[in-house]
């Protein structure tokens, strides 16, 4: 049981990339619109968060240095600057929608216009953030959204024509265009490979205090949770696939997503559904939120995390309350969540390369790594990342204007 | 002591790594910037940090911003600096650490005191011992979460050493400094340890900024597809000694051998 | 090179900009162009709503009302854009007239149901789903023509 609790934090990171209320919904899109043909996107996007997150656990625990101080240390103060500049939008703009989906979860729940659960919803999780401790904080969330697991349960039920979804991995729909496709496969990258993962898993990594002798349990938590992440958002796909494409629907809002496994489950499975949809945004709440104050302390050098009193880390704290309150503010504005992902999904995307750079850099620097630097096969599949992280970052805000985000 | 002195990258190796207080791990600051006392042989005196550090080495916009915003709050007539001096250093790895009890920078302190003090269950917002000021308070509490510290004009900063244009003994342009070659053979700092001698430039033959570490042998390229990239940005590399420098200013670097003179750095 | 990340605020603001707003129909090819991509959208949201008819029992009363209450919000907006768009010659009114009557009857249907929703629960089911499934097809259609 203990061994099976230390990968919550793995579990945590890989669902607030992988299931988040704007991968949740886009993956709903995705399956409805393309079927399965974009599930190569989603492994692709699983090899690469695992190459890289692997490397960042690997360093936090051999040097106790989160990915933050990495890219400050190998960019300098500019290029550092100009990333800090570019994720904290992102952690905002992505903390607000998340703030967003857990009440929408609640309003699915309840009936109560998701607007009145925003603020509760955004102080709770700032008084997680306040006084829950870290490891308390990702078992109990980490565990709840594992509920989404139900998906895959629903899938089993519907009884998919297995053949049929088979051949739509290699065959896109003949009445889609090139550009949407290709829109679509980066935001799923972009999703799948958001910075924010590495920033909070590798700091997560700090903050459970691992040493040279968790290595195992760094890699546990990356081999486990984010392969998972992205089963369950093929599967939400899939769902998607069954339900919707035949009939031609376009799911656009959380209740329309998850018709799939009411359909499949019925009342049960709706409630299991739910609980995991909040679970899953909750955390990413918290993940973003985090995030923020990591990066924004780890680039000044400021003392950061909860494994310290907030009394003894004012400047962090103050970071995370004042992303949560302008994060609220912004989602009150009735600025649909939903659309907001959208649109940071991308601009992650083009913030990637900043991000993944330094840490294939650092984990090749003996200094750094003594005997563990990486081997040749990361290096290899890192530099092939690499590459491909570019052409996204080129490729994503064009293909964003062409195709009117994916319209 | 027969081990020979340690080399050290200032930009690889030193700055921007993070500042931690040796007594209870706590995170300090980054190495925003290096003081040298300058001179024949300059050498490092002191770790540099806050907005005044940083902000000159960001420069444009936002490095003008931070500098002006600090000056606002300080009173001194030249503020400098948070400063911590080099014979406090530890240990130099993936962090800098430091002996002593350092207090925090000014915005921690005040932040502690006049906003997360004020949020209930926040616990730690005590502060801890603080020797300098001893148990003298109430009076001064305005004063005491405020910088202190004044400028040091006659001392140079390492920073301004990086990305200036090097010119030739004739005045043709040979290239751009990278980095700053850091030996400890200098002299004794507080009777403790050799200070950090400036040793000499690295020049690299096209402006392409950063060397990332690339500067060390070929055996350390990895991965090998990026190290020979950065490679092939940089143009040739070539290590200038401290005596084949001509003249220093704030724009340029003189030599006073021609390129074709300079050692390579394949044999560092 | 213009780093990436300086980028983003102007192109987050252009991208906004052209997804914010309706634009105008150039000619009658361009209007049938709307006019499919209209029915389209209106033939999804009738789907959602006919699943949640469809599906009652197997869906908690919030839920069933979150969906529906959706699908009528979609429907009205999808109505109030094409309505808004000026048909550039008469052949196109006849395309207005054809899928306004249908948006606009779809609308009407789901609002009943969720009305009886709200109340007591919908009377006839059955004849719902089967209303609603023709409704969708039609809608369906009509897009399949104008593509």
């Amino acid at each position: 049981m203990k061994r099976f609790l230390a990968v919550t934090l793995g579990i945590l990171t890989a669902f607030g990339g992988f299931v988040d209320i704007g991968d949740l919904v886009a993956n709903a899109v995705v399956g409805s619109r393309f079927g399965m043909s974009l599930a190569w996107v989603v492994v692709v996007g699983i090899i690469g968060i695992c190459v890289f997150a692997e490397m960042s656990g690997r360093i936090a625990a051999v040097s106790q240095r989160p990915v933050f101080d990495l890219v400050r240390e190998r960019m300098g103060p500019r290029a550092g600057l100009v990333n800090l500049g570019a994720s904290f939008f992102i952690n905002v703009l992505t903390l607000a929608a998340e703030i967003g989906g857990a009440a929408l979860a609640l309003e699915l729940v309840t009936g109560l216009n998701y607007l009145l659960w925003v603020p509760p919803v955004a102080l709770v999780a700032w008084l997680v953030m306040w006084r829950v401790k870290f490891e308390t904080m990702e078992r109990v969330f980490g565990l709840a959204g594992l509920a989404l697991v139900v998906f895959i349960v629903a899938l089993w039920q519907l009884g998919p024509d297995w053949g049929e979804l088979t051949t739509q991995l290699v065959r896109p729909p003949q009445d889609e265009g090139v550009p949407t496709y290709l829109y679509y496969a980066i935001a799923l990258l972009g999703g799948a490979m958001t910075p924010y993962e590495v920033f909070f898993f590798s700091s997560g990594g700090v903050e459970e205090r691992w040493t040279r002798r968790d290595l195992v349990t760094a890699r546990a938590n990356v081999f486990v949770g984010f392969p998972l992440g992205g089963v369950l958002s093929l599967t939400i796909a899939a769902c998607a696939a069954t339900v919707f494409m035949p009939v031609a629907a376009e799911p656009d809002s959380l209740g329309q997503m998850v018709l799939p496994v009411a359909q499949g489950l019925g009342k049960v499975g709706l409630g299991v559904v739910i609980l995991g949809v909040f679970a899953a945004t909750f955390g990413a709440t918290l993940e973003t939120a985090l995030s923020s104050g990591y990066s924004l302390s780890q680039y000044f050098g400021w003392q950061w995390g909860k494994y310290v009193v907030p009394g003894r880390a004012a400047r962090f704290h103050v970071t995370v309350l004042a992303s949560v309150i302008v994060a609220t503010a912004l989602i009150l504005t009735t600025i649909d969540p939903i659309k907001v992902t959208e649109y940071s999904l991308v601009f992650s995307a083009a913030a990637l390369p900043l991000t993944y750079l330094p840490v294939l850099m650092i984990a090749n620097d003996p200094d750094y790594m003594g005997e563990k630097v990486n081997g040749r096969f990361s290096n290899v599949l890192g530099s092939f990342y690499m590459v491909l992280l570019l052409v996204v970052a080129v490729a994503a805000i064009p293909l964003m204007i062409a195709t009117k985000a994916g319209q | 002591m027969t081990e020979p002195a340690r080399v050290l990258h200032a930009r690889l190796h030193l700055l921007d790594r993070q500042v931690v207080r040796e007594s209870d791990d706590r995170l300090l600051c980054k190495v925003d910037d290096l003081e040298m006392r300058p001179g024949d042989r300059p050498y490092v005196t002191a770790i540099l940090s806050g907005p005044l550090a940083l902000g000159p080495r960001l420069g444009g916009l936002p490095g003008w911003l931070m500098t002006e915003t600090d000056r606002l709050f300080r009173r001194e007539e030249r503020p400098g600096p948070y400063r911590i001096e080099m014979s406090l250093v530890t240990e130099i790895g993936s962090a800098v650490r430091v002996a002593g009890h350092r207090q925090d920078l000014a915005l921690e302190r005040w932040l502690t005191r006049n906003v997360v003090g004020r949020i209930p269950g926040a616990a730690g917002t005590e502060e801890q011992g603080d020797p300098e000021s001893g148990a003298r308070d109430a009076p001064e509490k305005a004063l005491r979460v405020r910088e202190r510290g004044e400028d040091r004009p006659d001392a140079m900063r390492l920073g301004g050493l990086l990305g200036r244009t090097v010119r030739g003994p004739s005045g043709e342009a040979a290239g751009d400094t990278v980095d700053v070659r850091l030996v400890q053979d200098g002299p004794l700092l507080a009777g403790v340890h050799h200070a950090f001698r400036a040793a000499g430039l690295l020049i690299a033959r096209r402006r392409a900024g950063r060397l990332f570490g690339y500067e060390r042998g070929p055996g350390l390229w990895r991965p090998s597809l990026l190290g020979a990239l950065v490679r092939r940005m940089h143009g040739e590399i070539r290590y200038a000694e401290w005596d084949q420098i001509e003249s220093l200013d704030d724009e340029e670097v003189r030599l006073g051998v021609p390129w074709e003179r300079l050692r390579s750095t394949a044999d560092l | 090179m213009i780093p990436p990340a300086r980028l983003v605020p102007p192109a987050l603001l252009t991208a906004l900009l052209l997804s914010g707003c309706v634009s105008p129909a150039w000619d009658d090819h361009d209007y049938a162009l709307k006019a499919g991509k209209t029915a389209e959208s209106a033939a999804s949201a009738v789907r959602f709503a006919r699943s949640v008819v469809a599906y009652r029992d197997r869906m908690t009363g919030p839920y069933a009302e979150v969906v529906l209450t959706e699908a009528v919000h979609d429907l009205g907006s999808v109505n109030d854009q094409f309505g808004g768009v000026q048909p550039p010659s008469d052949a196109s009114d006849r395309i207005r007239d054809e899928v306004l009557r249908l948006t606009e009857k779809a609308e009407n249907e789901v609002e009943d149901l969720l009305i009886q929703t709200r109340r007591d629960g919908v009377k006839d089911p059955a004849a719902a789903v089967r209303d609603l499934g023709r409704l969708a097809s039609e809608l369906s259609d009509l897009a399949e023509r104008h593509k």
